[in-house]
C-alpha cells in the first residue's frame, strides 16, 4: 500500500479565501472526500488528526480511508465518487 | 311439407319432436365431459378430461426467515453505523476493517443478503463491499463459510436478492488472488439457482444503489458471473460450470 508523504501542516493556517469547484478532477474529488468527512481538506485532516500521512490508493490517487472527528471510519472506493452533480458543492480552499 | 328444423340431424327417427319443444328424458345421452387428477380411475373413464400436473414453483418466491445479521445488528456488535449525506446513505466504520476479524464478521454479513429491508440490506451490501475491497488475503481462508448464506440468498429466489448476490459473487471472485479457484468445488451448491433462473431476460425493475452497477437483468447477471467464475477459476472452472449448467458457452476457449 503506497501512501502519500506529507509535511506536518503548521496548526495556524488557516484559508485566505474559498470558491466553488466547477469541473470535476483528482484534485476535486480528494477535496470531496475529505469534506464528506467533515474536514475542509487535506491541511485541516492532518492538523485535527495529527497525522503525518494519508492513505490514498494506489492506482488512482484517490483518498482511501479517513477518520472521521468521531473517530469512526470512513472508506472509499477506488474510481470516482464524486458525481457531476456534487462538484460545484466542493469547495476549493487557497492558503 | 318440409318442416326446417335447426339443429335436427339426417338419422333422426320420424316419431322426435323438434328441438324447440320438451325432449324426453333417457333418450338423449349428453356427452359432459367431467374434470378429473390424472393418475386415478376416474381418468380412465371416457368422458373424462385430466387437468394438467400443477405448478411445481420453482420460480415462486419463499418467505424470508431471520437472519444472524438481523440478530448481531440489533444486538449492536456490528462494528458499523449509517451516515446520512447528499448522496444518498454511507455507511461508517467503528473500526478499521483491516484489524476486523473477517472469520467470524465476513459469515454474519452474508448472512444478511437474505434481508429485504432497509437499513439491514444497505449494510449487508455495503458492509460486505467495503469488507471485500480492504480484505485482501484474509478472504480465501473464510470462503467455505460463505457458501451456505449465498446458498440461503439464492434459494429465496427473490428478483433482487439475486440481482445483489450475484454482483457480490462478481466482486468475490476479483477481491484476491485464488478466491476464484477456492469457489470451483462449491460450484455445485451455488450454480442450481442460476440454471434455473439463466433464460430470465425481465426487467427486475428495482434501482441498485451501487453507482458503479446499474444492471439488473438476471440472464445478463447471470451470463456475466458466471462468465467472472470462468476466468478466475482455473482450468477446472469451465467444465464444472458446464456440468451444472449444460446450456452454458465456455468465453474463453470460443
Amino acid at each position: 500500500m503506497s501512501e502519500v508523504s506529507g509535511v506536518m501542516a503548521n496548526a495556524e493556517i488557516k484559508p485566505k479565501f474559498t470558491h466553488r469547484a466547477k469541473k470535476w478532477s483528482d484534485g476535486v474529488e480528494n477535496l470531496y472526500r475529505f469534506q464528506q468527512a467533515g474536514y475542509r481538506d487535506e491541511i485541516e485532516y492532518k492538523q485535527v488528526k495529527q497525522v503525518d500521512m494519508v492513505e490514498y490508493w494506489p492506482e488512482t490517487g484517490f483518498v482511501k480511508k479517513l477518520q472521521r472527528r468521531d473517530n469512526t471510519f470512513y472508506y472509499y472506493n477506488k474510481q470516482r465518487e464524486c458525481e457531476d452533480k456534487e462538484v460545484h458543492k466542493v469547495k476549493v480552499y487557497v492558503y | 311439407m318440409v318442416e326446417e328444423k335447426e339443429g335436427s340431424g339426417p338419422s333422426k327417427p320420424a316419431g322426435e319432436t323438434s328441438p324447440q319443444l320438451q325432449e324426453p328424458l333417457g333418450h338423449v345421452k349428453k356427452s359432459k365431459q367431467q374434470v378429473s387428477e390424472g393418475f386415478t380411475i376416474k381418468a380412465m373413464m371416457k368422458n373424462t378430461v385430466v387437468r394438467g400436473p400443477p405448478s411445481a414453483g420453482a420460480f415462486k418466491e419463499r418467505p424470508p426467515k431471520t437472519t444472524v445479521f438481523r440478530k448481531f445488528y440489533e444486538r449492536g456488535d456490528l462494528p458499523i453505523a449509517l451516515d446520512h449525506d447528499t448522496k444518498g446513505n454511507k455507511i461508517a466504520w467503528k473500526v478499521e476493517i483491516e484489524t476486523l476479524d473477517y472469520n467470524s464478521y465476513l459469515p454474519v454479513f452474508f448472512h444478511g443478503l437474505c434481508e429485504m429491508t432497509f437499513p439491514h440490506e444497505f449494510f449487508a451490501r455495503q458492509g460486505i463491499h467495503d469488507m471485500l475491497e480492504h480484505g485482501g488475503n484474509k478472504i480465501l481462508p473464510v470462503i467455505p463459510q460463505l457458501i451456505i448464506p449465498i446458498k440461503n440468498a439464492l434459494n429465496l429466489r427473490n428478483r433482487q436478492i439475486i440481482c445483489i448476490t450475484l454482483k457480490v459473487l462478481q466482486h468475490l471472485v476479483v477481491s484476491a488472488d485464488m478466491v476464484g479457484r477456492a469457489l470451483v468445488p462449491y460450484y455445485r451448491q451455488i450454480l442450481p439457482i442460476l440454471s434455473i433462473f439463466k433464460n430470465m431476460n425481465v426487467n427486475s425493475g428495482d434501482g441498485i444503489e451501487y453507482s458503479q452497477q446499474k444492471r439488473e437483468n438476471i440472464g445478463d447477471l447471470i451470463q456475466e458471473t458466471l462468465e467472472a467464475f470462468e476466468r478466475c477459476g482455473g482450468e477446472n472452472a469451465f467444465i464444472n460450470i458446464k456440468y451444472m449448467i449444460p446450456t452454458y458457452q465456455s468465453c474463453i476457449l470460443n
